[in-house]
């Protein structure tokens, strides 16, 4: 339980930036886990293109295998660095395995980040990949609020997760015709009050996750949420209670929450 | 719960997906510059959307919306507050070229890190050197085993070019960009141990002084101090400056960090920074050259003196540079290589 308390705070961290007109928004930051993968592809990018341009150049220098490796030995070390350091700097805090995973690098005022930034966070890798596999690194994002390596530290970046977001459309139960719950106008403003986002969005995903769920989950999940709503925040009447399947509750109860504000609709 | 959702979101739509369409716009442009107009609808729908978001933050509870909205208003924020680097600056390479006077220039401003990176490099020494001096069998501890072999034996392979596989320019050419490779990691390691408050860096430059003082001790007891001078200087007198470069940016980073937040300049010394990291990787570029096509070289190919006064003449060349060339009076103000503006 435990366990899944941890997880939930590290993965639902995010930063508050206000900005100098007094407007605060959030800015979800990149887990541990999904930063690792976006490394991971990009490390298989750059072996890739070196390895490419390896060939290339030992068939350029077919006849001079030395200088051949020379060149091959400092173009990959000067990738290595440079691929992140100038993709970050000049597409936006962004590398192409970043840029599938939904991640972007920006400055922790908010702002996108400067070519500087990027040269200072890559090039401190050489510290955070200590001792192995980016170990340190681990560490640092894990201990740190805003998940920060230790080069985002000294180069005052963030990662931070960027999904596409749409604005978010008229839902089917907000327009449902009647709704029993505006009958009892205080309990229904006292399950506004109570209620905390969480709790709102966690009913919503279970509506409209409802022909995701196996038949027996979905039953076992509205009849825990409609328990909990009626015993711990808004005890309807029984007698209304009876009459509702606890998917109906939970719509009742969703619209209540999102944005249902007319009482005299329904009977109307 | 004062917001009737549905009919906010009917009203303020329009002006989302304007704002949504003009940062798609700005965002696909390369330069990300913003002409007069644009500016200004952006001025606009940026304060009506922050607004909205503050009406749906406090009175209404819409975790999606208030989401997408953060989202709208933090892609604003940085299009309106960001001022994007200038695409000539970036691409001029006068700019670029400054980074050879800049390179000193930054040296010379910080010298009471460098000063301290040499202090501990010779306490190194120091230690290395007296312990081979009074306990001759601190050497096997000290060395790694490529230096523990009789350094008699040593000479006599290398001079007659058993001791290396180095017989033409093919694998000197490999071997040089190894060095360099090698060399740069490490010293980069230690200009980035600035981040564990500068300790990592002390220990990294006193390990590496004790190695130093620890080998040319043995071989200066047993004779061979001129061979060891032309063996190793040609290339040191590039390699041993750039490592205490190293470290010098090392403690520059460690005091950047340790002063309090108000008082950083973090722009600044950032770039300090990297123009140290820079300057250090071009010099030891030319150490791995010289390491692998000159000092490997021994006696009767080339004779030690010349050796030794080649690499005299480079330490008094690297002297000059650092120390003369480029701007003499130290402003704080001077400008740096890196071309970006921002605010």
């Amino acid at each position: 339980m435990t366990n899944t308390a941890s997880t939930r705070a590290l993965t639902a961290a995010e930063l508050t930036i206000a900005t100098p007109e007094g407007v605060l928004f959030r800015l979800p930051l990149a887990g541990p886990a999904s930063r690792l993968y976006a490394m991971l592809l990009d490390v298989a990018i750059v072996l890739g293109t070196v390895n490419g341009i390896g060939l290339l150049v030992y068939w350029m220098f077919a006849k001079a295998p030395g200088f051949g490796v020379m060149v091959i030995t400092l173009a990959e070390f000067a990738i290595g660095f440079a691929y992140g350091a100038l993709l970050e700097g000049f597409w936006n805090g962004q590398t192409i395995g970043k840029r599938l995973f939904h991640l972007r690098v920006i400055d922790q005022s908010g702002l996108p980040l400067r070519i500087e930034q990027a040269w200072v966070r890559n090039l401190m890798r050489v510290f955070d990949a200590l001792p192995f596999a980016y170990l340190v690194a681990g560490i640092s994002v894990l201990s740190s609020p805003v998940a920060q390596r230790f080069g985002d530290r000294v180069a005052g970046t963030l990662v931070v997760r960027q999904t596409p977001l749409a604005l978010p459309g008229e839902e089917f139960w907000t327009r449902q015709k009647y709704n029993s719950f505006i009958e009892y106008p205080t309990i229904a403003m006292r399950l506004r009050r109570a209620a905390t986002p969480e709790l709102a969005s966690l009913i919503q995903d279970a509506l409209r996750r409802r022909n995701e769920l196996a038949p027996y989950a979905r039953r076992e999940i509205y009849r825990e949420l409609a328990k909990y709503l009626q015993s711990e925040i808004s005890p309807f009447p029984d007698e209304l209670v009876e009459r509702l399947s606890d998917e109906q509750y939970l719509i009742n109860a969703s619209g209540i929450l999102f944005g249902d504000q007319r009482p005299s609709r329904g009977k109307g | 719960m004062i917001l009737d959702l549905e009919r906010f979101q009917a009203q303020a739509g329009p002006r989302w997906r304007d704002l949504e369409s003009l940062l798609a716009v700005l965002e696909s442009r390369p330069d990300r510059r913003v002409n007069p107009p644009e500016a200004e609808q952006l001025q606009e729908l940026y304060a009506q959307v922050a607004a909205d978001l503050n009406r749906v933050t406090h009175g209404a509870l819409a975790p999606e919306l208030r989401q997408y909205l953060e989202r709208l208003v933090a892609r604003a924020y940085a299009e309106l507050y960001y001022a994007p680097p200038m695409r000539s600056e970036v691409w001029q390479p006068r700019r670029w070229l400054r980074i050879f006077t800049a390179f000193p220039e930054t040296f010379r401003r910080n010298a009471r890190y460098f000063a301290l990176a040499v202090l501990i490099t010779l306490l190194g020494c120091a230690f290395g050197g007296l312990a081979v001096r009074y306990d001759p069998a601190s050497v096997d501890v000290l060395l790694p085993a490529d230096y523990l072999r009789n350094p008699g034996q040593r000479v006599h392979e290398e001079e007659q070019g058993q001791g290396r596989r180095l017989d033409s320019a093919q694998t000197e050419a490999a071997f040089s960009a190894q060095l360099i490779r090698h060399n740069i990691q490490v010293a980069l390691l230690a200009a980035a141990l600035g981040v564990t408050f500068g300790i990592g860096t002390a220990l990294l430059l006193f390990e590496n002084g004790v190695l130093l003082g620890a080998v040319a001790v043995h071989y200066t007891q047993q004779g061979f101090g001129l061979f060891l001078t032309a063996w190793l200087l040609p290339h040191g007198a590039f390699e041993i400056p750039s490592i205490l470069i190293a470290g010098q940016a090392g403690f520059y980073l460690a005091r950047q960090l340790l002063r309090r937040r108000e008082d950083r300049n973090s722009r600044q010394s950032m770039r300090e920074w990297l123009v140290l990291v820079a300057g250090l990787a071009m010099m030891l570029v030319w150490a791995g050259l010289m390491e692998a096509f000159f000092s490997q070289h021994h006696a009767p190919v080339l004779p030690y003196d010349f050796k030794v006064a080649v690499a005299a003449a480079e330490l008094v060349l690297l002297a000059i540079y650092l120390l003369m060339i480029g701007r003499r009076e130290i402003s704080a103000e001077s400008r740096s290589f890196v071309p970006s503006e921002n605010r």
